[in-house]
């Protein structure tokens, strides 16, 4: 009882500290120590399979080349992400779950024993080899079904040994490895003294006549990639123990690609001199030595590799085991070494493992080799040599790892589509060849070659990227967004892609265009568009066919679908309510190339469907560019999809005026305020007096829910935050009063008053006004900044505080470019307006958005602020302090 | 949770350590050292090809 919870104790204790991450002054090993328990790992008596299975299929120098250059060359990539185990001082089986989320982890690692653990089901139907072998030596022949007895007590022996716990596999170990090295330099010597070195040397296999020699020797390749690849299961956990990368790598590239490959060509010399001089070929170490030297070398020998196979075994055991305890935490360390024992022991009773030992080995690289591709991307291209530790390590309240329920399904779709590639390419089981030109790379290097690309692509998808990137603010991506890259043309191969899907997403409402004196205009031309929604950007390009165009948009659009896409549609990014210059430069340049540029110069979408002042500045542009100035204002677009409620409104219609308000002869002889006014004229709107004029019926139930947001202020008790909606009412929390908004956008109080949406929201203006005027306005409030620099990722700037006065915004926060807490100041002269969300994407809650050139702060309210954060009022405030409304 | 906090600090540690350069990293002359052995072994396994 008390030897029993002993090895509990000692497994928990091992699995617990087996998974920290081990610092740096705790690190044991150098490269030699490194190199040397790597070594010993790879120089199991599975080597000699593996070499006489290697000079079955090709010549001795060919299979030098195999053995040396092919392991190496795999290992040279695929350890490469060994970097992270060692800066981390964690192992493999840790960082998978940021790949395939804890759960799906666990099943890679079911997957991953039973691909590696017939390794050890070799070493027992080599330990009865060695045994049958050497006693047929000495004349005693065995009953029938004695191999079995015999593989299957090598199981037994071995399991025993794992059951034991860690003393007793430290020993093991530590007599293991000198052994196998005396029964490798045994071999060494026989091997290389008892045949002449040139019928090793000019060694060739007789092959079967239909064989191919090319395929052989490609098999050959893929056998030593598969070899090397698949044994990182049971060398994962030594990385993390050095003091240097160079070293970690370097003793895995070493250890492996020329110990373990050194002991693998020993296999096949042993098997090359064993058949030269009984003509048959041998993967017996005992029986080789008893034959080429002398009987009691066999002897002596046997008892060498009858423990370094029971050994092996044991210490295989106790490894996975501990592997399988520390992912399946409440499982018996016992039980589990008991579910290993059984699964070798069917393999033997299966017994043909050494028969289909080249299948096997393809069939567990058909794993490793998408599994070393996915570490290879994810640690170099994706997460960019950063993880997020304490999501790895699942601690409380960190859950970038959680992904769907504990399981990454990119990564797990990946690693799927990878091992049936390689099956695409070749059949293991049956050895035939499906596809030559990549058989010619190998089944394994294919496979990672397409699963890292696979991965890597689809990680660039927008959506995907940031499923998968949940944990940016661990690494985030922190390089500015280049505004001065010149935007390409729109592509002319996406062009109609994009009218297809404009026109399909606008036919539920039923467009419809009108252009005016547009007769003769044709591009460059400059247009100026009234901005409701993101309809918006679906009517536009319909209204401008069959002309390409480029768009001013803002970064997050190319966050939300991704850089590449958005510049193909021909977007321009820019940040909003700064003084971009080489926004102005991008401009002229497409007009210079003779597009259309389109740009909303509200730079907001309306929020009760009214259009908002516009600046002087929007008509010297037109007079810099020389060319025709045409205005499309869009009706409808706000009524689909207002800002304050993003669910679609399916009784909305669509409608879009395209005009030429300035003609190329005018605009030199127009002054700036006139072009103004021309401008403003047409692009004056009332989406609410559109609906009435045109009887549109929106009767969605829910059609005033969010309409609290704009209309923030009680019209009755005069409470600012007060109102709060429901199905089709806005209601004030305070004094009760409530309103039902109508099938036609109209507001109705129980007592037959009627208002007009936007006249609510301008009184509203009013009142901050005032409050500004007096000195009264200030906000001063917690708040969460997100800041997004790039087109890549949002970066997590922790909690932070606005304050909002007459001088301006100030916005203090742990500035994460420079590390340091900072206060940013945006003067009130600065921004003629603020950019603004209601629910941002529908899920993530109001908020505003602060620019500099290289960042746009998101900042939502806290619990603390949430009740005194209006977007509306800070816009209003912020337009008056700008001089936009006087 | 007394586990949970000793992971957490260690956790803290190691980031500090990473952020110190504690654990020498692989410099970028490692890097072109290994991109080179990694092109001659390729060029060796398509040379094997020949023989």
């Amino acid at each position: 009882m008390s030897r029993k919870h002993d090895v509990n104790k000692e497994i928990e204790n091992e699995v617990y500290c087996g998974t920290l991450p081990v610092l740096p002054k705790e690190r044991k090993y150098g490269f030699m120590d490194a190199l040397l328990v790597l070594s010993g790992y790879c120089i199991a008596t599975w080597s000699y399979t593996q070499g006489s299975y290697l000079a079955t299929l090709v010549g001795f120098k060919q299979l030098l080349i195999g053995a040396f250059l092919a392991a190496i060359f795999m290992l040279m990539i695929y350890q490469l992400p060994v970097i992270l185990s060692v800066r981390y001082g964690i192992d493999i089986w840790i960082w998978l779950r940021s790949v395939f989320g804890p759960k799906g982890n666990k099943i890679v690692t079911i997957i991953i024993i039973l691909v590696n653990f017939p390794w050890y089901a070799v070493c027992c139907e080599l330990f009865a080899d060695s045994m049958e072998n050497l006693l047929e030596l000495f004349g005693i022949h065995l009953f029938n079904g004695a191999h079995l007895v015999l593989s299957l007590s090598c199981v037994v022996i071995g399991t025993v040994i794992a059951l034991r716990g860690v003393s007793t596999i430290t020993w093991t170990t530590r007599i293991l490895v000198p052994l196998l090295l005396l029964v490798g330099v045994a071999v060494v010597v026989v091997g290389f003294t008892s045949v002449p070195m040139d019928v090793i040397w000019n060694y060739q296999p007789q092959l079967a006549g239909d064989a191919d020699k090319t395929v052989n020797y490609v098999l050959t390749i893929e056998a030593n990639f598969a070899f090397v690849i698949t044994l990182v299961g049971g060398m994962a956990e030594v990385p993390r123990l050095c003091k240097s990368e160079k070293s970690g790598y370097y003793a895995g590239v070493l250890g492996q690609g020329a110990a373990g490959s050194f002991f693998v060509v020993v296999g096949a010399v042993m098997a090359i001199a064993m058949q030269y001089v009984t003509g048959k070929m041998v993967d017996d170490p005992t029986l080789m030595m008893a034959t080429l030297s002398a009987p009691i070398l066999g002897l002596s020998s046997l008892l060498l590799v009858a423990f370094a196979n029971i050994g092996t075994q044991a210490v295989g055991s106790y490894i996975y085991g501990v592997m399988l305890k520390s992912t399946f935490k409440k499982s018996s360390y016992k039980l589990l070494v008991l579910v290993l024992g059984i699964y070798v022991a069917l393999l033997c009773v299966w017994g043909k493992i050494t028969e289909y030992f080249g299948s096997f080995l393809t069939i567990g690289a058909c794993v490793y080799a998408p599994l070393a591709a996915l570490l290879f991307v994810d640690f170099f291209l994706i997460r960019k040599q950063k993880l997020d530790l304490k999501s790895a390590y699942e601690l409380p309240g960190h859950n970038a790892y959680q992904y769907s329920k504990g399981f990454n399904i990119v990564g797990i779709i990946c690693l799927a589509l990878g091992f049936g590639f390689t099956l695409l390419i070749y059949d293991p089981i049956q050895g035939i060849i499906h596809n030559k030109i990549l058989f010619m790379l190998t089944p394994t290097f294919a496979s990672f070659i397409f699963t890292g690309v696979l991965y890597l692509l689809l990680s660039r998808i927008p959506g995907i990227r940031r499923y998968i990137r949940r944990d940016t603010h661990a690494s985030p991506d922190k390089r500015p967004f280049d505004r001065a890259k010149t935007p390409p043309r729109q592509n002319l191969f996406m062009l109609p892609i994009l009218w297809l899907i404009c026109k399909i997403t606008v036919s539920p409402y039923k467009l419809k265009i009108d252009k005016h004196n547009m007769e003769g205009i044709k591009p460059p031309f400059l247009v100026y568009g009234s901005h409701n929604s993101f309809m918006d950007f679906y009517v536009t390009p319909l209204a401008l066919k069959p002309y390409r165009a480029n768009y001013i948009s803002e970064l997050e659009g190319f966050e939300a679908f991704g850089e590449w896409i958005y510049r193909q549609i021909g977007c321009l990014g820019t940040r909003k309510f700064i003084n971009d210059q080489y926004l102005i430069k991008n401009i002229r340049k497409v007009i210079e190339r003779g597009d259309v540029m389109v740009i909303y110069p509200e730079a907001r979408y309306a929020n009760v469907g009214t259009n908002s002042h516009l600046t002087p500045s929007i008509a010297k542009l037109a007079k810099i560019l020389k060319v025709p100035v045409v205005t499309i204002n869009m009706q409808g677009n706000y009524l689909q999809q207002p800002i304050w409620n993003l669910k679609e409104r399916k009784g909305a219609r669509l409608h879009a005026d395209l005009k030429c308000v300035v003609t190329k002869d005018e605009i030199d002889k127009l002054s700036v305020d006139e072009i103004l006014s021309r401008i403003s004229k047409e692009l004056t709107y009332d989406e609410y007096k559109y609906q009435l004029d045109n009887n549109i019926v929106i009767d969605d139930e829910w059609r005033a829910e969010g309409l609290h947001y704009p209309l923030y202020r009680c019209r009755k008790c005069g409470r600012d935050f007060a109102m709060t909606t429901s199905g089709s009412k806005i209601t004030c929390k305070y004094c009760g009063d409530s309103y039902n908004m109508d099938e036609l956008g109209r507001l109705h109080s129980p007592s037959g008053e009627t208002i007009h949406i936007p006249d609510w929201y301008e009184w509203q203006r009013g009142f901050v006004h005032e409050e500004v005027r007096e000195g009264k306005y200030k906000l001063d409030i917690p708040v969460r900044i997100w800041a997004l620099p790039n087109s890549v990722n949002f970066v997590d700037c922790g909690e932070g505080r606005l304050i909002h006065d007459n001088s301006g915004f100030s916005l203090e926060f742990d500035n994460y470019r420079t590390e340091k807490h900072e206060t940013l100041k945006f003067s009130a002269k600065s921004m003629v307006s603020l950019h603004t969300e209601y629910d941002y994407r529908g899920k993530y809650g109001p908020c505003i958005t602060l620019s500099t050139y290289d960042d746009t702060f998101f900042i939502y309210p806290t619990d603390e602020s949430r009740d005194v954060f209006n977007p509306t009022k800070i816009q209003f405030a912020t337009e008056f302090l700008g001089g936009l409304y006087k | 949770m007394d586990r949970d906090n000793e992971l957490e600090s260690r956790i803290d540690e190691i980031l500090k350590a990473e952020k110190e350069n504690k654990i020498p990293r692989m410099t970028k002359r490692d890097y072109i050292i290994a991109a080179v052995i990694t092109v001659i072994s390729l060029l060796g396994i398509i040379g094997g090809f020949l023989l």
